[in-house]
């Protein structure tokens, strides 16, 4: 399992655009290995390494996967390759630069999704951060000093209260034999911790990650930063980032801290939902194609947030899922954005008129996308929405509103094709390339094979670890 | 036992004559070379005793052990990078000898404040280490803005040897030694109206060292200093001068002080809190680079206090103390290495202001990938060497016996996270901002090499801790000895 993280922690040096994709590749590749071997069903971590990095102070390098990470670490590897092949046409200066800390970057998410030592995923946490501070800095559209600035500082003091949730946990744990940062001892630790400690160190995680996912109202950053990244790192930020986000709240929020848990879960689910809604009804207004993408994310993480929050292993398994897909779909919908404003020069929603004339097959692409995003049931998406409510109103029967943020992504998206698709087309016929076709086609085929038969990841991947793990939790049910 | 002290101070002696020998053109003449063959033989036998040197006692005042071993070798290292940088800095300069004579007076000052075991020890080390910085500041004889820095620092800082030295006074009244662990043995036997002479005592030693390591509220001298001193002589007391401060403060605090039945815990973190705040929200509105230096440099000064406020763990291991080594290793390579990159800057660019260091990337690329690295590193991003001495910190602080332990690590995490703001306002400066002029500008090898040197420790420390976490924690374990940990 080590094995993506050191070969590119290895290969960060200044790499050209070959190099670069090459690197991506192998690690997809890698990380199709690692989906090989592992054992479906099991719910224990598994592949796991150790080494000792410095235990003097407990902190450990532990990387493994379960059936929590394994759906988030093949996305990261496709959408990292794909990210990276989409480049080729999108980023013009500065290239070894871009694909060194492209690298950099993948080795963090990776990190993020296998490390099993709380310092070690803060560190692979905030090396994600640096990079994409740089993407927005200088590869990003015309607003990029303020929107990686805002970034920077809003995900960096988010981080900074995580943190203090983590070292709060080794020394509030220290009395149960001794201190560790290790996740599997924590697991069995910090459950036993009083009340007050559980709310306060889950209170202090859940911010951290509630930036990151991003919940309202901390969203803010989110669509300024989307919208003036490159499209590929667009890719990256809705893709993988905002997942890091949704990992963290189920791996350590939900996992960790049981008693917590019951008490504050009204309050996460209804943040979840209030997400839900205000994404999808501000995607109504934006003009920018960007803009609404970003903000489809803001909607679909409230998915993620309300379906953990549920507690039961339904909403859990359904979140992961969800990750998964909606990281797929939205990841196809920025780059086809970015497409779209390389050959029209505009990505303004009321300007873009006939795209079905100008690029047919983009428009076909465009319009599964959207399809895939609303949730249309043939795609990953739906099965992970509709399991999201389901978990949602086994929960609670309040949780019926749920049903309004789909209805409002539907109409959205269709306001949009409606202006961009079915509109009179002007000028000549423009097609994209056919290899930016093939790459945006690759998006929608784990989405579609997973729509129709999603048993293999949903049902031997995710959700024994789940049931395994809530299980453990919350023994006599909720 | 005692070569690092015997070599700082001949060479010390011998360099400021050294400049009368002038070989033919030569303008630099060879005392900054003696000068920086003192500091690297210094701290190559200072490295090679911590390794295979016992501990021992001279004199009783004279402790080597592995605390002194640690910060003689941090302080030295921050005088190399210092002459290193010096040798383009003061070139063409006329007192260049006297210069590399006092740097090397002034570092042998502190390394024996840090090695002092007994009060009246420190109080020559504290003398030695302040007077030659003094006439450091004003070295630039011509330029006013070094003259008026000197005079401020001059006035503070003959302010906090007064009170060191009433401090002194009152604890050998009250005690009848200067010697600290006799005092610690007498101190815990006090009762009544004593014990508030104790607390007079504790207080002025707290002013007294407070100036030197600028915390809230005995700050004020640090930007004007800062910025009107030559900008490496102003690396010297931010890293130097400032960490030595603090190594007598912890002497005398831990060893000595710790028996007095009052709560001075809880008042150096109250301290802490206000040193770091200040620091952090004052440099975000700086418009000069030494000052946001400063600034921030009295932010982490906030940082190490922790250490103070929180010695031991509820564990028992010292843990926060072993954080406050730690990031004084870490902060003394970063800062000096900062300000010589600011000296690199300021010599090269007219204005001192950020305006300048728009667009610096294209200008001087590895300057400003060096200072990408220190902000970064002084900001507590992973895996720098800075995350892992504030986490130790911090973990300290909430793993402490004190209630307030918990808040102290909020508060001191929220300006870390606080902190990045004007980190990366600058980073953004430099690396997104269009420059004014965007012709090259030469980096001179003395800047670039300490540069370097720094930013390959930083990644040394930052992604295989472990040996140094278990440096800082024997260093920890050996000042506070005998008790067992």
């Amino acid at each position: 399992m080590a094995i993506p993280t050191f070969l590119l922690g290895k290969r960060r040096a200044g790499l050209a655009k070959i190099l670069g994709i090459g690197t991506t590749a192998a690690v997809f590749g890698v990380s199709l290995v690692i989906v090989g071997l592992f054992q479906y069903g099991n719910p224990n971590f598994q592949l796991t390494d150790t080494a000792n990095w410095a235990s003097t102070f407990g902190l450990n390098y532990i990387v493994g996967v379960d059936g929590i990470s394994l759906p988030l670490l093949i996305l990261a590897a496709l959408l990292c390759l794909l990210a990276a092949a989409g480049s080729r046409d999108m980023i013009s200066i500065k290239q070894p630069e871009y694909y060194a800390l492209f690298l950099v970057f993948e080795t963090g998410i990776i990190g993020v999704f296998t490390s099993l030592n709380l310092i070690l995923f803060y560190v692979f946490w905030e090396i994600v951060l640096i990079p994409m501070f740089f993407f927005i800095g200088i590869w990003g559209g015309p607003r990029r000093k303020y929107a990686s600035l805002k970034f920077l500082i809003f995900t960096y003091a988010g981080s900074a209260i995580m943190l203090f949730g983590f070292i709060a946990l080794y020394a509030w744990t220290g009395s149960q034999g001794a201190p560790s940062f290790d996740y599997s001892t924590l697991l069995t630790r910090a459950a036993n911790l009083t009340m007050p400690l559980q709310v306060a160190a889950s209170l202090a995680t859940f911010v951290g990650f509630a930036v990151k996912l991003p919940i309202f109202p901390l969203h803010t950053w989110l669509p300024d930063a989307h919208v003036e990244a490159p499209a590929p790192v667009s890719v990256l930020l809705a893709g993988l980032l905002l997942k890091m986000g949704g990992y963290g709240l189920i791996r350590y929020n939900l996992l960790l801290f049981p008693a917590a848990d019951k008490l504050l879960w009204p309050v996460f689910t209804a943040i979840g939902l209030i997400t839900m809604v205000y994404g999808a009804s501000v995607a109504f207004v934006a003009q920018d194609m960007k803009r609404m993408i970003a903000l489809t994310s803001v909607n679909h993480m409230g998915y993620v947030l309300l379906g953990t929050f549920t507690l039961g292993s339904i909403g859990v398994s359904a979140a992961v899922f969800q990750m998964f897909a909606h990281g797929l779909a939205v990841g196809m919908l920025f780059l086809m954005s970015g497409y779209i404003h390389e050959h029209t020069g505009t990505r303004n929603i009321n300007e873009l008129h006939g795209l079905r004339g100008k690029m047919p097959r983009t428009t076909l692409l465009l319009i599964l996308a959207s399809m895939a995003a609303m949730a249309v049931p043939g795609f990953a998406n739906f099965i992970s929405e509709y399991q999201v409510i389901q978990g949602a109103l086994s929960a609670n029967y309040l949780f019926g509103f749920a049903i309004l943020a789909p209805a409002l992504t539907v109409g959205y998206f269709f306001w949009m094709l409606r202006r961009v698709v079915m509109t009179p087309a002007e000028g000549p016929k423009n097609e994209i390339h056919l290899h930016s076709q093939l790459i945006l086609t690759a998006f929608l085929v784990p989405l579609l094979v997973f729509g129709i038969y999603p048993a293999p990841l949903l049902g031997s991947a995710i959700k024994p670890t789940v049931d395994h793990l809530l299980g453990v939790l919350f023994p006599g049910g909720k | 036992m005692l070569t690092p002290f015997l070599t700082i101070a001949t060479f010390g002696l011998l360099v400021t004559p050294a400049g009368l020998i002038r070989r033919g053109k030569n303008p630099i003449g060879i005392a900054p070379y003696a000068g920086l063959t003192g500091l690297v033989i210094a701290l190559g036998s200072t490295i090679w005793l911590g390794f295979y040197g016992g501990p021992s006692q001279i004199f009783g005042g004279f402790q080597i052990d592995l605390f002194t071993y640690f910060f003689t070798g941090v302080l030295l290292l921050v005088s190399l990078f210092v002459a290193i940088s010096s040798l383009d800095f003061m070139k063409g300069d006329t007192n260049t000898a006297p210069y590399f004579g006092l740097l090397l007076l002034s570092t042998l000052g502190m390394i024996v404040l840090a090695a002092s075991m007994d009060l009246i020890l420190l109080y020559v080390g504290w003398e030695l280490m302040s007077i030659p910085t003094y006439a450091l500041t004003a070295i630039k004889k011509k330029d006013p803005n070094s003259n008026e820095a000197a005079v401020k620092f001059f006035v503070l800082s003959a302010l906090s040897s007064a009170l060191l030295v009433y401090a002194i006074s009152l604890t050998f009244g009250i005690t009848g030694s200067t010697n600290l662990p006799t005092i610690a043995s007498s101190l815990g036997t006090l009762t009544g109206d004593t014990r508030s002479f104790a607390l007079i005592a504790i207080v002025m030693f707290v002013a007294g060292f407070g100036v030197k390591m600028a915390v809230v509220p005995f700050h004020m001298w640090i930007p004007d200093a800062f910025e009107g001193a030559p900008t490496t002589v102003a690396a010297l007391l931010a890293a130097g001068a400032k960490m030595a401060a603090f190594a007598a403060a912890f002497r005398v605090f831990i060893v000595a002080m710790s028996t007095v039945n009052i709560d001075w815990y809880s008042t150096f973190a109250i301290v802490a809190v206000a040193t770091m705040t200040l620091g952090n929200l004052a440099a975000l509105m700086q418009k000069s680079f030494t000052r946001l230096l400063a600034y921030s440099s009295i932010a982490q000064a906030g940082y190490v206090m922790i250490a103070l406020s929180v010695p031991i763990t509820a564990g028992g291991v010292p843990l926060g103390l072993a954080g406050g080594l730690f990031h004084v290793l870490n902060y003394s390579i970063v800062k000096t290495a900062a300000f010589v990159a600011a000296a690199a800057v300021a010599t090269r660019l007219p204005l001192n202001t950020l305006d300048s260091f728009n667009g610096l990337a294209r200008r001087m690329p590895q300057t400003a990938f060096n200072i990408t690295v220190f902000f970064l590193a002084l900001a507590g991003v992973p895996p720098l060497n800075g995350f892992f001495s504030k986490v130790m910190l911090f973990t300290g602080a909430v793993y402490s016996p004190y209630a307030w332990g918990g808040y102290l690590a909020i508060a001191a995490l929220l300006n870390s996270g606080f902190s990045m703001s004007y980190y990366g306002w600058l980073i953004k400066r430099m690396y997104f901002d269009d420059p004014m002029d965007s012709s090259k500008i030469p980096e001179p090898r003395a800047y670039t090499s300490v540069m370097w040197a720094a930013t390959i420790l930083v990644f040394i420390i930052g992604l295989y801790p472990d040996p140094w976490i278990r440096l800082v924690q024997s260093a920890a374990c050996s000042l506070r000895s005998p008790v067992p940990c």
